[in-house]
């Protein structure tokens, strides 16, 4: 029997619940094997070719992220009496230090992924076009500039 | 610090990614509902009492298994108590009681010393002091509320703690988050450990003054954040911080971690900073007295500036208490809403605490009192032994009377609280918020009310129930043969 593979997890000093969970040793890997799952399960449900799966993947990956990290404002609990609701979940990470080691791997995660997909396509138009299109726009979300950034003042409400 | 198999880790990653997707895909189809449904007339024009988004948690994850929570009991919290059936027909959404009650273990009140039931010496002063004195004073304790009952208490505590003066609150939660604001203020600086209690967050926050972390219980890092924080100066302006606190707990309530109180003085006397201790889990539970994390790790009361402590957790009461020297104490008297505005403790409250008091000093006349210390000490060594033997990952210090079991999976949560209910153990399950999300729990307290069947009993159940739930994460000890003795026809 394999014995069993031990991590220690040590309680990250972040007062922030929402984000606190990222600090704990698995969450990249788990990231990664379910962007992986997800391939097969839409090449298992449409039985498409591969590439057509990873462009798929691609954009549901952009929708989610895109709606979890940069466009819901707060936290989905009320015990800190609202101090992040006017912050993405994106400017939260960290307490809003940039350039850290998760922050940089999620910013290589949809690079990686539109890489893999253009290639498996074939760099063939329309689907060039639309992963090209999610990688701009999560990596210029991503980007430290955008810190806190509202363009043309959407997304500033409550 | 926790180990955990990581195949455990990635699987508690995706059970709470999948309870989110599930808990996001029902509150679309909520809103798409809600959109073709007109919403009444009284409520036009009104704003929402809360954000959608903001009880997301309590909506979709804590609602679900509500029932393994917030359970009524029927009798006194002694070492067995009633706890009452309660039934669902909306899948947990409301809980209905019924009359019905079933005897179970308890294993979850902060019963340490054993005085939550009827206790020979105590019950009798107490219910004594309750025809004399009524049960409350009907006033704050500046204007008619000081009884000479409640300056026996606080002269008592003082001389129990090692302090040369103490007053008491009617609230332990109360006592943190209304003194930690009297004694610290904006421009000045606290810094308390990552694993805090609620009460000193909410005391930290309420100061107004800038909170830093350090991670759980490492020396190292305080004084890198304390030497960081003295250079730096307040922010903005650098000026130099106008005081900094250094905020501990003697026994964190959710790891059993005792603090390495010797180290953290030490840093405080060199960088010259306050230090506040919190005792609401050690004081009467550890120490060969009684008398707390100072007496267990041979630390000087007097080093301590502050010591804060409960009287609901060994002492069977209600209410918290703040030791100190008396010129802060005075000054603590003169300042502090919770003592100039909040009414006093009730008097048997304050009976009860002075009779335990007296149990444990042994000043009753009797030796119950360390007897009970040596029972507890015992109790939780021998719980905590079994249970790593059996291959539980278990927190905790030796001595400590508390002993979170891990859980890690948000389904064993429901599943571990239930199955123990149904064998009759009723056990404490804490999860997100109270803990960090991924490091859910249960917690087991060990009482000196417990006898030695009580806990096999306990043991018994909760093997059962671990091998059930599969959170019998390391390898167990395979138990001593015992030689066999063969007959000779």
């Amino acid at each position: 029997m394999m014995p069993k593979l031990y991590v220690e997890a040590v309680p990250p000093a972040d007062l922030n619940k929402n984000t606190e969970w990222f600090m704990y040793p698995g969450v990249w890997t788990t990231y990664i094997l379910i962007l992986f799952f997800s391939w097969l399960l839409v090449l298992s449900l449409f039985s498409c070719a591969p590439g057509t799966a990873w462009t798929f993947v691609n954009l549901a990956h952009f929708a989610i992220t895109y709606h979890f990290f940069h466009w819901k404002k707060g936290t989905p609990f009320s015990e800190d009496q609202g101090i992040y609701n006017s912050l993405t979940w994106w400017e939260q990470m960290d307490n809003g230090k940039q350039l850290t080691r998760n922050r940089k791997f999620l910013a290589v995660v949809p690079v990686v992924l539109y890489l893999i997909a253009s290639h498996t396509t074939d760099y063939r138009h329309p689907m060039l076009f639309l992963n090209t299109v999610a990688v701009i726009v999560l990596v210029i979300a991503k980007l430290p500039n955008m810190h806190k950034v509202r363009i043309f003042g959407i997304n500033a409400g409550r | 610090m926790v180990r955990l198999p990581y195949s455990t880790a990635l699987t508690t990653l995706f059970s709470y990614g999948l309870l989110f997707a599930f808990g996001q895909l029902r509150d679309l189809f909520r809103k798409i509902i809600d959109w073709f449904k007109s919403s009444s007339e009284d409520l036009k024009g009104y704003a929402p009492i809360c954000l959608g988004l903001e009880d997301f948690y309590t909506r979709r994850l804590y609602l679900r298994i509500q029932d393994c929570f917030c359970r009524p009991i029927a009798s006194a919290p002694d070492a067995w108590f009633d706890v009452v059936e309660r039934y669902s027909e909306d899948s947990n959404k409301t809980l209905h009681r019924t009359s019905k009650t079933s005897k179970c273990l308890n294993l979850g009140s902060y019963n340490y010393l054993g005085f939550a039931a009827a206790d020979e010496y105590c019950t009798p002063r107490v219910i004594e002091s309750l025809k004399k004195y009524s049960p409350s004073t009907c006033s704050i304790r500046v204007d008619g509320g000081t009884t000479d009952l409640h300056t026996e208490l606080e002269e008592l505590v003082a001389r129990f703690v090692g302090k040369p003066a103490a007053v008491t609150f009617g609230m332990g939660y109360a006592t943190n988050s209304s003194i930690i604001p009297a004694l610290i203020g904006k421009g000045g600086l606290i810094i308390s450990d990552s694993l805090n209690h609620n009460s000193i967050v909410n005391g930290a926050r309420g100061s107004g003054a800038a909170i830093r972390v350090f991670q759980h219980n490492n020396v190292a890092h305080l004084e890198k954040v304390l030497r960081e924080q003295i250079a730096e100066g307040q922010p903005r302006t650098h000026r130099p911080w106008k005081k900094i606190i250094i905020i501990v707990e003697g026994i964190y309530s959710m790891e059993g971690e005792l603090c390495p109180l010797a180290e953290v003085i030490a840093v405080c006397k060199k960088y010259k900073a306050y230090i506040y201790l919190d005792e609401a889990h050690s004081i009467g539970a550890v120490g060969k007295s009684g008398k707390g994390v100072c007496e267990l790790l041979g630390v000087d009361p007097a080093d301590v500036d502050i010591m804060m402590g409960t009287f609901t957790k060994s002492f069977g009461s209600c209410g918290g208490y703040i030791a100190a020297s008396k010129e802060v104490v005075q000054y603590l008297k003169d300042t502090c809403p919770a003592h100039v505005y909040a009414t006093s403790m009730s008097p048997p409250a304050v009976q009860q605490v002075i009779s335990s008091l007296k149990v444990i000093l042994g000043e009753d006349g009797s030796s119950r009192g360390s007897q009970k210390l040596a029972q507890i000490r015992e109790n939780s060594n021998f719980f905590r032994c079994e249970l790593k033997k059996m291959g539980f990952e278990v927190l905790g210090d030796n001595d400590s009377p508390i002993m979170p079991i891990m859980l890690y999976n948000p389904a064993k949560i429901p599943a571990f609280s239930r199955e123990c209910l149904k064998q009759n153990v009723a056990v404490v399950m804490v999860a997100f918020p109270a803990s960090p999300l991924l490091l859910a729990r249960t917690r087991i307290c060990i009482s000196a009310a417990h006898s030695r069947e009580d806990l096999l009993k306990g043991l018994e159940v909760i093997s059962k129930v671990g091998d059930l739930v599969g959170i019998k994460y390391f390898p167990t000890e395979p138990p001593k043969h015992e030689t066999k003795v063969y007959k000779v026809e």
